[in-house]
């Protein structure tokens, strides 16, 4: 009995990063956060998940959940459909390049390795938005999102420390 | 040099084609993938259009579902807010009904002057019959690049693109997409936003541009002029989509003492809009 519990526990606390990632994209809560009063420090918390998880423990967020998302946010917030799937990709691939390359990982240099990935993803991102879409996009937000996104990276980097301890706690 | 280029295309490769226990698929087939569908989306052949309407209804109405319990959050706070400045909002409100009575009759005497002059310059059309469909706003996410909200009416109730949208008399935005069984909304201050508009009292014609912030500002307005605080804007009607006339907002002063536009909706607390259209005309 308590070892059913256990495993529901464990196997339960593994799918929170995932569905934070699909209740991010689907509801109204703004990826961006930038609702939240001070609209300037707008930050992209799908862009720490992602890169967060897929160096640290790439079983608890799959490369397909990331795509997925994608697709559903780019629908709700009426971008041309694949454009947030294919900037997380680049991301994703981003953070797989950095897990293999780097032999003893630190928080100070996951966090300036975020920097290429973050420019090169939105990059990604706001080509294909102004080539293939008749949207028009601040690029002076986009790079205040980016910058606020590498800025705030440590603050959920030592939540997500603590979580992915919890799962690691699980597993033994 | 050409040692640490290889170990570079060999990481890359690796990245672009590892697949684990738990990863199905490798990144290369999920970036081509993404690619694909970009193409079919920009490409929008008819089947994928409908394939791609029938997506945005799927998951415009789970995520109206979704945010169920963010919305009951953002109405119990409004609720509550409204509650405690009940006593203040009445006061202002009496203030406001006085002015407007003493402003009703000479409104009376230039309603009938107008349709008198319209009617000698024989444009007053009394054939257009105008159409209003209230729709419900099930989806309104924040997005930094795109303001709009989804409302549950599309095509099935006669939705065309363009058609504009109102709160009470007061312009909110226009139709941009529209599905079955839903549609897209405009927003007056998306960056996208233009609309051909007229300033009270002058007749000066220029164009409300959505900036992405709450107030948007006025484009092409004549040299040299200086527009008066507490101008009240309207629809010009110039664009053949918009009826002349129709409010949006007044002129007013930002924080940098910069002239912009106060819309008199605020498009966050919208639920209900109707969406304005004329029977037999193709918005198209």
């Amino acid at each position: 009995m308590a070892i059913n519990y256990l495993k529901i526990k464990g196997q339960f606390l593994q799918l929170g990063p995932v569905i934070l990632f699909y209740v991010i994209a689907i509801t109204e809560l703004s990826s961006n956060f930038e609702n939240f009063y001070l609209n300037f420090f707008s930050f992209n918390l799908h862009m720490m998940i992602i890169y967060f998880w897929i160096i640290k423990n790439s079983d608890v967020l799959g490369i397909g959940h990331i795509f997925f998302a994608g697709i559903i946010n780019d629908v709700v917030i009426s971008h041309p459909l694949g454009t947030s799937s294919l900037s997380y990709l680049v991301l994703a691939l981003c953070a797989t390049y950095i897990k293999n390359a780097t032999l003893r990982p630190r928080m100070v240099t996951d966090w300036f390795a975020f920097v290429p990935a973050i420019l090169l993803s939105n990059s990604v991102f706001f080509i294909v938005t102004i080539k293939f879409s008749e949207l028009s996009i601040s690029y002076v937000e986009l790079i205040q999102n980016s910058f606020f996104t590498f800025l705030f990276f440590p603050i959920f980097y030592q939540f997500f420390i603590y979580y992915n301890k919890l799962i690691d706690n699980r597993d033994l | 040099m050409s040692d640490s280029r290889d170990d570079f295309i060999i990481a890359i490769r690796s990245a672009l084609l590892q697949k684990g226990a738990k990863q199905k698929f490798s990144i290369f087939f999920l970036i081509s993938l993404s690619l694909a569908i970009i193409t079919l989306d920009i490409i929008s052949f008819p089947a994928t259009i409908f394939v791609r309407s029938l997506i945005n209804d799927a998951i415009y109405r789970t995520s109206a579902y979704a945010s169920t319990p963010i919305k009951m959050y953002s109405y119990s706070h409004e609720k509550i807010r409204n509650h405690l400045s009940v006593y203040s909002d009445n006061e202002k409100l009496l203030k406001e009904l006085d002015t407007y009575k003493s402003k009703k009759f000479n409104i009376e005497y230039l309603e009938t002057e107008n349709k008198f002059l319209k009617q000698r310059i024989d444009i007053y059309n009394s054939n257009i019959e105008e159409t209003s469909v209230l729709a419900k706003v099930i989806l309104d996410k924040e997005s930094p690049f795109l303001k709009s909200f989804i409302v549950n009416k599309g095509s099935k109730d006669n939705i065309r693109k363009g058609m504009p949208v109102l709160n009470d008399f007061y312009l909110v935005g226009k139709v941009i997409e529209v599905n079955y069984f839903s549609s897209r909304v405009l927003l007056l201050n998306d960056l996208n936003s233009k609309i051909p508009i007229t300033l009270q009292n002058d007749n000066v014609q220029a164009i409300l541009s959505g900036t992405g912030s709450k107030n948007p500002s006025l484009d092409y307005l004549p040299e040299n002029y200086e527009s008066d605080v507490g101008t009240t804007i309207f629809t010009s009607g110039k664009d053949g989509l918009f009826k002349a006339g129709i409010p949006i907002g007044k002129i007013s002063l930002d924080k940098n003492n910069k002239k912009s536009v106060s819309l008199f909706v605020d498009s966050d607390q919208l639920l209900i809009v109707n969406i304005i259209g004329n029977v037999g005309e193709n918005i198209d």
